[in-house]
């Protein structure tokens, strides 16, 4: 019983960390249609940035997020002025030019760490990286608690512009119909850029959450771009809920299958990875899709 | 001359074809080992372009086919095997491999497929690299007196000029149309009746087929393999490049991008300034072509052509694909 309540709660604080990492990529894809491979990049660059920022200066990763997140909203309004914005738009879904183009700004982005920093492997070292809190006889990582918390905090403050904005509600519907909302006045072009420095910000405080808990190199990301990918898949691809739930459910599995099963831990990216290929191909209309299925199913009984 | 005029690449093609195969009465090794890494850039991508370009599913995930024939070769050349005859069963268990993965992944489109090749392709290196028998991290190496660098060349030439064959032979016949159609619009091409999952499949078959035999060339070449040098994603990404560089949908593009990605590879590994921003050549190039010319080199050619004065034949109404 003990353990269940542990395997929970470390999935809790899991999840809140890969909920953050997935808005960035659910924002870009509802306003745009665009699948930003560019994330992987973005948070990769983000995780650099802190470790400079706390390698030249001292100053705390969690405290720099203030200064690398409207660093990166400028970055990712940068990428859509100059790149992004060229593309034709495709009404249908997304473009395999769209997708294409953003790999190889990830390219650029490896390439520009590699050249700054080089190719070794690099961490953060805070006070409080190897301290725990002791709960339910189990220690929890002090860090892994500032991540959820932060989390939390970045997802409320989001919650609050999309609810409580001109900007977030008109970022609400430009996804849901575009052409309704440039008909009501929205400047769908100015939505578009506001919306890819968001989702770039967003990836940027994932980022540099992540380079407290792990240790990266230029390459690092790829894992979990995918993970935040088969997260809004399992959400429904664009609702702000489905995204959480999607982290949570990820989360459970993983450490779940981690806890409770035989697979090495080296396997363990591989779960993810394979759950991603299962929900795209089993559900591709996520979990709300799943929801409908079985409560039409039910209704029909 | 009109059929020079339909084929226009085909003179260069041959010519191409004749300096590969009569390279080694006149060239050196350094030389030699260079076109090797030519050929066996022009069959991946030419074979993926059967997939990517013709029916237009872009796949991340083929250096999985190249670890299949790779390894196939190594285990079983280390069980005995003569390593020439391993090269057939590698490539069937490629086709295997690709049923097993396009069953699923094809019901998905555009991008979502392309998603998911990448799943595919991270988790099959993850398991390789965690799993015994492919040697871990450390690698296998084929058994002694193996190889033989003439009939090596010899194979993967020929295996190159076949796969280039093929494509341009399969684009000019109904299976080549009806991935064409597919690409274009796949709901009209089911609308009239081109069963596009099973189509798909079939070019993911062939593809990897092709793949699987260079790879296995590769380990008979190179003597060690890793899961590190052939599930590479690195190695996905180039095989995804040089069609699209060259120009996806053609048969020439790939052999295009193929030679330049090449040739940019021995530059960069001769110039310690360069090889460290291959990176960004790559990501570059793959900008520019989707920004500015999405149709790759071969589409700039032909803007090009359309821009020179009329000194060439007057060309028919219909424009012919390279």
């Amino acid at each position: 019983m003990q353990k269940l309540v542990v395997v929970a709660l470390n999935s809790l604080l899991a999840a809140g960390l890969y909920a953050t990492m997935s808005y960035g990529l659910a924002v870009i894809y509802g306003v745009m249609r665009i699948i930003n491979l560019a994330h992987a990049g973005l948070m990769m660059l983000a995780a650099y940035t802190t470790f400079a920022l706390n390698d030249r200066f001292g100053l705390d990763p969690f405290l720099s997020i203030v200064i690398v997140a409207p660093l990166f909203f400028l970055i990712g309004m940068g990428l859509y002025g100059t790149l992004v914005r060229r593309l034709p738009r495709s009404a249908a879904g997304p473009s395999i030019q769209s997708l294409l183009l953003l790999f190889g700004v990830w390219l650029v982005l490896q390439n520009l760490a590699y050249a700054i920093w080089g190719g070794d492997t690099q961490s953060i070292l805070t006070p409080y990286t190897m301290q725990s809190v002791r709960a339910f006889g189990e220690g929890f990582g002090v860090p892994q608690i500032l991540v959820f918390g932060v989390s939390i905090l970045s997802l409320v403050a989001l919650n609050l512009v999309l609810r409580k904005t001109y900007l977030g509600k008109a970022i609400r519907a430009v996804t849901e119909n575009r052409d309704a909302a440039m008909l009501s006045g929205v400047n769908a072009g100015r939505i578009a850029a506001v919306a890819f420095g968001l989702g770039t910000a967003f990836a940027a405080i994932a980022g540099s959450m992540l380079s407290t808990l792990y240790a990266f190199t230029p390459d690092f990301g790829r894992s979990f771009l995918l993970k935040a990918f088969c997260i809004i898949v399992l959400g429904g691809m664009e609702s702000f809920t489905g995204v959480a739930v999607g982290a949570l459910v990820l989360a459970l599995i993983e450490n779940f299958a981690s806890a409770y099963t035989s697979i090495p831990v080296s396997f363990q990216d591989a779960i993810s990875f394979t759950l991603l290929v299962v929900v795209l191909v089993a559900a591709p209309r996520g979990l709300p899709g799943l929801w409908r299925a079985l409560d039409r199913r039910l209704v029909a009984r | 001359m009109s059929f020079l005029r339909r084929h226009p690449a085909l003179p260069a093609g041959l010519l191409f074809a004749i300096g590969l195969l009569g390279a080694p009465l006149v060239a050196e090794r350094g030389t030699l080992n260079d076109l090797w890494n030519v050929a066996f850039a022009v069959v991946l991508a030419s074979a993926w372009n059967l997939l990517g370009g013709f029916a237009g599913q872009v796949s991340l995930g083929y250096s999985a086919f190249v670890g299949i024939g790779a390894y196939t070769t190594v285990l079983l050349s280390l069980a005995g095997w003569n390593p020439t005859l391993t090269l057939p069963i590698g490539a069937l268990l490629a086709v295997a491999f690709s049923v097993a993965v396009g069953l699923p992944t094809f019901r998905l489109r555009g991008p979502y497929f392309t998603i998911a090749t990448i799943g595919v392709g991270e988790a099959v290196r993850v398991i390789a690299s965690g799993v015994d028998f492919t040697g871990g991290a450390s690698g296998l190496r084929m058994p002694p007196g193996t190889f033989d660098f003439t009939s090596n060349y010899y194979s993967i030439v020929i295996l190159a000029l076949f796969t280039v064959a093929l494509c341009a032979w399969l684009s000019q016949h109904a299976f080549g149309l009806a991935l064409e159609a597919i690409r274009q619009d796949i709901d009209a091409a089911e609308a009239l009746g081109v069963s596009s999952t099973r189509m798909k499949l079939e070019a993911h078959a062939i593809s990897a087929a092709l793949v699987a035999l260079a790879g296995g060339l590769f380990a008979i070449n190179f003597q060690y393999i890793s899961p590190s040098n052939v599930f590479d994603f690195r190695l996905s990404l180039s095989i995804v490049l040089m069609p699209i560089v060259g120009g996806m949908g053609t048969v020439v593009g790939p052999v295009l991008g193929a030679i330049l990605f090449s040739y940019l590879q021995i530059k960069l590994l001769a110039s310690p300034a360069l090889r460290d921003s291959y990176l960004f050549i790559y990501g570059g190039l793959l900008i520019a072509v989707m920004l500015f010319e999405p149709r790759g080199m071969v589409g700039l050619w032909e803007r090009l052509v359309r821009k020179l004065p009329r000194w060439r034949a007057p060309r028919t109404a219909e424009p012919h694909r390279a």
